[in-house]
């Protein structure tokens, strides 16, 4: 459970449909794929909601030489902690918020370059994933892999409500996809087997 | 494209046949120049003066032959490296200014930490920081200002290191490049602020060296000419040297692994003139620092007299370049890496020009490329195929 905002990078590239952060070390208690994230918008208390949907580590020329070699601590610190190589954080956007409502659809404009990137508090994404209206933004988004990032979201949204009420969450849950896939049922007894892993 | 390279073909090929047959007669020159190096191993004394006189490389107490082995270094010890770059003054651009970028990086050995990098540029713009002597700061006069914000970094960072053993590393020669054309008092100035930061360095207990990679002199092959003439520089005058433009580096391929050569004094002028009064005379000697069983990699390494001339010193500054080339193969890590950190890209240049647009427009002042500039962008930019 999480009640405080971890910067996670800044906004490197951005479109409504998502964008890309820049971090400049993988660390442990860095978002992982699923994890509900935030930037906050162009007006004051607005801001935007995404899903972190690929985490990539970029190579050069310079840090491939080290690869088959055994490099000292010093150098894989320093490659890891001071090259200009950032670890790329991609985000597909879910929502946005004017500060009072919050709604599940593309934002009107994209964040800003160099803008920060926060993971959601627990309280932030109860308020996110009090509806489900997500998911069609999910199921139809094509550069990602859809139904594993649905499926990772709704745990991690399970994670974080009190333990009492993570199954009623995911029975929820559950019951939203089954409207949307009605007319899928391999893909739809996909999805709920993810959910059934809890 | 307008570099029409079907015309260049007969060049290429020519050359490729022309360096490969220089190669060759390299080949016999080298067993030639190895056979001398034994026989006139301890002609040093006699050679000294002379030496200096046609700047050949000036023989120390050592052997020619001597060969060093790799010696230990301790657990822990600091190397670091800075390098710079530069934007020359560009009349034709937007406005008239040069900038100075110099990457350095303190890499501590055995420590397990992660070196410190870091980036310092210097914006110079004002009448004072563009012209000396009415000359405008620009080639050589820009690059010894460049010289001397590395080795005046390099000077900060050892100042403020933690006691323990330190290599400083510059990359090239540690001989400061002044133009001869300028006046005596100028070129006098430069040396002695370039020897000053030298000092710093020795004040702070830590070692200096220059490290030069794929080195191309001939200072010792030409001693070694002028000891098979028994001494008498009148006879190199006037017979062909048989070793003519063999770089010294073919010599010492001979070394073993980690190997260091005899220690030889570099003839430049400029190092007696300056260097040596001042107690910095420039040495130098060659390392193989490929490791046992590849095939050699040679580096010429210079150092003042007073990291050449004491053994603990001249131990650690052997292995700690031999530890830094390891890493990444045949060159110095802190060095690469100081390089990175100075290395001023293509379109970083292009966001610092508009940065400098934006700050004229802000002081109320709209400016512009020149003419030919302008069109150079215009004809640069996708470039098509020469139709003429």
């Amino acid at each position: 459970m999480s009640s405080k905002n971890l910067q996670v990078g800044r906004v490197l590239r951005a479109g409504t449909r998502g964008f890309t952060v820049g971090c400049a070390v993988m660390q442990p208690d860095l978002p992982a794929f699923g994890s509900f994230v935030r930037v906050e918008g162009q007006t004051s208390g607005s801001a935007i909601y995404g899903l972190i949907y690929d985490v990539s580590v970029e190579d050069d020329p310079f840090v491939r030489q080290f690869i088959s070699a055994d490099p000292p601590e010093e150098v894989v610190r320093d490659q890891r902690e001071n090259r200009q190589v950032p670890i790329e954080v991609s985000v597909l956007a879910v929502g946005c918020s004017d500060g009072v409502t919050i709604r599940q659809c593309l934002p009107a404009q994209p964040p800003v370059t160099l803008d920060w990137l926060y993971q959601c508090t627990d309280e932030e994404i109860q308020a996110f994933t009090a509806r489900f209206d997500y998911f069609r933004l999910v199921l139809d988004a094509r550069q990602v892999p859809a139904d594993e990032l649905l499926g990772a979201s709704l745990l991690a949204a399970a994670a974080a409500r009190p333990e009492g009420e993570r199954e009623t969450f995911l029975v929820e849950a559950g019951r939203g996809l089954a409207r949307l896939l009605a007319g899928d049922p391999v893909r739809l007894e996909g999805l709920l087997r993810r959910l059934r892993a809890w | 494209m307008t570099l029409e390279l079907s015309r260049l073909t007969g060049q290429v090929q020519a050359m490729g046949e022309e360096l490969a047959a220089r190669a060759r007669q390299f080949a016999g020159m080298v067993e030639l120049a190895r056979r001398w190096l034994i026989q006139y191993a301890d002609m040093g004394e006699r050679l000294r003066h002379p030496a200096r006189a046609i700047r050949a490389a000036i023989p120390t107490d050592e052997p020619f032959n001597a060969i060093h082995p790799l010696p230990a270094t301790p657990e822990r010890f600091t190397v670091i490296a800075a390098d710079g770059s530069q934007i020359q003054p560009d009349p034709h651009g937007v406005a008239l200014y040069y900038l100075v970028n110099v990457g350095s990086l303190v890499y501590r050995h055995g420590s397990g930490e992660a070196p410190e990098a870091h980036s310092e540029p210097v914006l110079g713009h004002t009448g004072t920081d563009m012209y000396e002597n009415g000359r405008l700061v620009t080639g050589n006069l820009l690059d010894v200002r460049r010289d001397l914000a590395e080795i005046t970094r390099l000077a900060d960072l050892c100042a403020v290191e933690p006691s323990g053993p330190t290599v400083a590393l510059v990359d090239g020669t540690l001989i400061l490049w002044v133009l001869e054309d300028r006046s005596e008092e100028w070129q006098r100035a430069k040396v002695m602020a370039y020897l000053d930061q030298l000092h710093r360095i020795r004040e702070a207990s830590a070692t200096v060296a220059a490290f030069i990679s794929r080195p191309r002199r001939a200072e010792v092959t030409r001693l070694l000419h002028l000891a098979s003439v028994d001494g008498d520089k009148n006879r190199v005058d006037q017979e062909p040297n048989p070793l003519e433009r063999l770089p010294d580096r073919a010599l010492f391929e001979t070394l073993p692994p980690g190997a260091r050569s005899a220690l030889f004094v570099s003839p430049s002028p400029t190092n007696y003139d300056y260097y040596h009064p001042a107690g910095h005379g420039v040495h130098f000697c060659y390392i193989n620092l490929a490791e046992e069983g590849l095939d050699p990699v040679i580096a010429r390494i210079e150092l003042p007299a007073w990291v050449a001339e004491n053994p603990d010193r001249l131990a650690l500054v052997h292995g700690a370049i031999v530890a830094q080339a390891r890493i990444t193969g045949d060159y110095p890590y802190a060095l690469a890496r100081a390089d990175e950190l100075a290395f001023i890209s293509g379109p970083e240049r292009k966001t610092f020009e508009e940065m400098v647009v934006t700050a004229l427009l802000r002081a109320g002042m709209r400016s512009a490329l020149s003419p030919k500039a302008y069109y150079k962008t215009l004809t640069r930019q996708g470039r098509r195929k020469y139709r003429g």
